[in-house]
């Protein structure tokens, strides 16, 4: 995990640099095995997941969130032939859990009424009813 | 020209100008389904209607009668739900969605589905031109025939088109998939980065780097799996094209730039 520092001089945000701490997903195979990926996705099929794939971050297995556009790393051992399985339960399991950096700006910056957990948890709460925009103190608009 | 005090009715397509942003609440629901008439309903208002039937009620299954072929109507619904559009909409209808499983029972005009992340559209007429714009994710089922440049800029998902498709189908194409039954214009792929176009027609030209491609079993699978889910009968016979990968190589992008194409 990359280390905070001031100046930040990092090339590669990853889900644990976003939200400061490592999953028990991402360490434990066990944590991710009830994962439905069918009841988890619109359709027939596996949907939108049907193009995540296993990939790679700085040379340890991980799979891309593009809800928070951040690699989550996968650090337990993945059986052969079941790759991009895992990768899909991993995500589903991050975006189900509220951890995805995204999903955590939703309360306090979401314009817009939507729910909180998206479209993979039913029943989510709706964040984004009453937006105001952040007003900067001591700053009036200029007299035109 | 109105008279004083007199209001004027007029269309806006755009649906631009809406001093009241409120949903208009007149949705029938029964037995958990909502049913609203859009005749007399401005885009906004049958957008706004559509959300506070799915957020703030609770109401997975919603029908929109008479859509009138208006624009951007179903836009932005980040929600498990079943909507249908009993009629044709117009240009960039159901754009940005992730979620809906979403009928459309008539016609599309131009970018419907685009940048949709995730869910399900079918549309029982044709669409317009960049059907599918950026798709993201997520199944686009267009029965009849689609325009120019449909997935353009494609990063994921599939398009799969029962009919002809115009020319520069799949142009900046990056991910995913398109089933093409018919025949496809000039141009087709041309200056894609990756992805898997299937065409059961002929193909006018191919365009710059895209290239035809070995068939496999999970080609075989997943064409045979959309027809079935989809209940599109037996798929003809279709040849596969590819990115030859000698314009781009997405090996030697930037960390940064990797991420903009996942």
């Amino acid at each position: 995990m990359v280390e905070r520092g001031e100046p930040e001089k990092i090339k590669d945000i990853d889900s644990e640099y976003l939200s400061g701490k490592r999953q028990a997903y991402q360490e434990d195979i066990a944590e991710i095995e009830d994962v439905d990926l069918d009841a988890a996705t619109p359709g027939q099929d596996i949907n939108w997941l049907e193009d995540v794939e296993l990939l790679e971050e700085e040379g340890t297995p991980a799979v891309f969130d593009r809800y928070s556009n951040s690699f989550i790393r996968i650090y337990f051992d993945i059986p052969e032939g079941r790759e991009n399985e895992i990768a899909r339960k991993v995500l589903v399991k991050h975006l189900q859990s509220g951890n995805s950096y995204g999903i955590q700006l939703k309360e306090k910056h979401t314009k817009f009424p939507q729910p909180e957990l998206g479209p993979w948890v039913e029943g989510s709460k709706t964040v984004g009813t009453d937006y105001h925009p952040p007003v900067l103190e001591g700053w009036e608009p200029p007299a035109h | 020209m109105a008279t004083v005090g007199e209001q004027r009715i007029t269309y806006d397509a755009r649906g631009l100008a809406e001093p009241h942003a409120e949903a208009p609440r007149t949705a029938k629901v029964e037995d958990g389904k909502a049913t609203f008439d859009a005749h007399d309903l401005s885009t906004r208002q049958i957008n706004l209607e559509l959300r506070r039937l799915l957020y703030e009620e609770g109401i997975t299954d919603v029908t929109v009668q008479n859509p009138g072929a208006k624009h951007s109507l179903g836009v932005g619904i980040l929600t498990r739900c079943k909507i249908t559009f009993d009629g044709s909409l117009g240009y960039f209808g159901c754009g940005l969605i992730d979620g809906p499983e979403i009928q459309i029972n008539g016609r599309v005009g131009w970018s419907a589905c685009e940048n949709m992340m995730s869910g399900v559209v079918v549309v029982e007429g044709n669409a317009g031109s960049l059907t599918g714009a950026a798709l993201r994710g997520g199944d686009l089922v267009v029965k009849g025939q689609v325009g120019a440049r449909s997935g353009i800029d494609q990063k994921g998902g599939t398009i799969l088109v029962m009919g002809d498709a115009g020319s520069m189908t799949g142009f900046m194409m990056q991910r995913g998939r398109q089933i093409l039954c018919g025949n496809v214009g000039p141009g087709l792929g041309d200056s894609m980065y990756d992805g898997t176009i299937y065409v059961g027609g002929k193909v006018k030209s191919l365009g710059i780097d895209c290239v035809p491609g070995e068939w496999t079993e999970a080609d075989t699978e997943f064409v045979n799996r959309k027809f079935s889910i989809y209940g599109l009968g037996d798929p003809p016979e279709f040849q596969k094209f590819v990115c030859g990968k000698v314009l781009y190589n997405y090996d030697n992008l930037e960390p940064a730039e990797r991420k903009l194409v996942l």
